[in-house]
């Protein structure tokens, strides 16, 4: 694999299942099982009902763009040769708003509420990332 | 606030992106985008071309000069984005009893407000509005009990200009979607109905936080501001109610405070 130099996920206690879920290309997220709230990013309490009680669940995959931003500058070297690249907010289906990228399609093709999918990248051994593209 | 260190794994880095998610969705919303910004960011760089303390003092600038600006994050140009600056300014806050022992006129807080919806941009539902300055705004304005209609001039917050008709469209000096229309023909310019920034704000003087608006108000109130002075000066209403605002994150944290002259 050709060495990549974007900036990796900072995994954690919270964020482990996530990431080992998107290893495995599933979205998995935190079902709250007192009122059902879906939450992100994850956490040890319902922020809607204070609950401990969880379950973690897989998303579908499915969702459309709630915002969208198309980069011209790269803050990080990284993302130098992406230029333009686009930074959605995407609603999923179950609820969370996910911060990620769209690919497949410009960025002057990207608009709000443009209806989307998961799209698998595999970046090093230990991750794969969420990405979206729009959905035929 | 910032939240989310795994922004980055996305390529997702600090303000002017964060303000471009909230100026899109909008743009979706109501009626908005570039021909609305524009009016703000060449308004206040006729101000800024009356300032010469102000960062872009000599450089005039005209609607073709905005839409030929290079992307910075779009829906942003250049030119809808802040400055850069090293410098300070400073206030000094006291009794009212012992301003009056100064050298300068006096000016009066008659009210403020404030209110953080505080949630992180993605899970952000607030970012074409209501923002922390609709109850910022009214909790100030019921402080001062006065309504939009007694305010003469304003100085906002303009991280971007965006942020500048949100603000103003949140404190119900136009609804939804009228912004343009509101700014056309110089509203905010001198000469305008409703000077905004009269510095040259954080777009076209420099970049203090809060304080390019707060100082800016204080000395049009005090009459300090030369050439750029509200009033006869520039054509326009003499000052005595100045309102101004505020905000931190990415529309997450909102002040609104309002001043008078004595």
């Amino acid at each position: 694999m050709v060495e990549y130099n974007k900036p990796l996920p900072n995994m954690n206690g919270d964020s482990k299942e996530f990431w080992s879920g998107c290893k495995a290309h599933e979205l998995r997220f935190q079902k709250c099982k007192a009122c059902g709230h879906v939450r992100w990013p994850p956490s040890i309490i319902c922020p809607m009902c204070y609950s401990k009680d969880t379950k973690w669940i897989v998303a579908e995959g499915k969702g459309r763009v709630y915002s969208f931003a198309v980069y011209h500058v790269a803050y990080h070297p990284g993302f130098e040769n992406d230029l333009p690249y686009v930074v959605a907010d995407v609603e999923l289906e179950e609820g969370p708003r996910l911060l990620t990228n769209i690919s497949g399609c410009g960025g002057g093709e990207v608009k709000c509420e443009m209806l989307v999918e998961v799209t698998w990248e595999d970046i090093t051994e230990e991750f794969s990332l969420p990405k979206f593209k729009p959905r035929c | 606030m910032e939240g989310n260190a795994d922004d980055a794994v996305f390529g997702h880095f600090g303000a002017v992106a964060g303000y471009a998610l909230a100026a899109r969705r909008a743009m979706h919303t109501f009626r908005t985008g570039p021909e609305t910004w524009k009016q703000i960011a060449v308004g206040q760089r006729k101000w800024a071309n009356l300032n010469p303390a102000a960062t872009l003092y000599d450089r005039p600038m005209t609607f073709e000069d905005y839409y030929n600006a290079r992307w910075i994050v779009e829906p942003f140009r250049l030119f809808d984005t802040c400055l850069m600056t090293d410098g300070g300014r400073a206030m000094i806050i006291t009794s009212a009893e012992r301003a009056r022992d100064l050298r300068h006129p006096l000016v009066l807080i008659m009210g403020m407000g404030q209110h953080n919806p505080s949630y992180d941009v993605h899970q952000a539902t607030h970012l074409a509005g209501p923002t922390g300055a609709k109850k910022a705004g009214e909790m100030a304005l019921r402080m001062a009990d006065i309504t939009p209609k007694d305010i003469d001039a304003c100085e906002i917050y303009d991280c971007f200009t965006y942020t500048v008709e949100i603000t103003l469209q949140e404190y119900g000096f136009f609804g939804a979607g009228e912004g343009e229309d509101w700014l056309k023909n110089g509203t905010l310019e001198p000469g305008g109905r409703m000077p905004v920034n009269t510095s040259g704000g954080q777009l076209s003087d420099g970049y203090y936080m809060g304080l390019t608006p707060l100082s800016e108000a204080a000395m049009q109130l005090m009459g300090r501001c030369g050439n750029r002075q509200l009033g006869p000066v520039t054509n326009t209403k003499s000052p005595e109610i100045i309102l101004c605002s505020d905000n931190g994150g990415i529309l997450q944290t909102h002040s609104c405070i309002v001043l008078r002259r004595s």
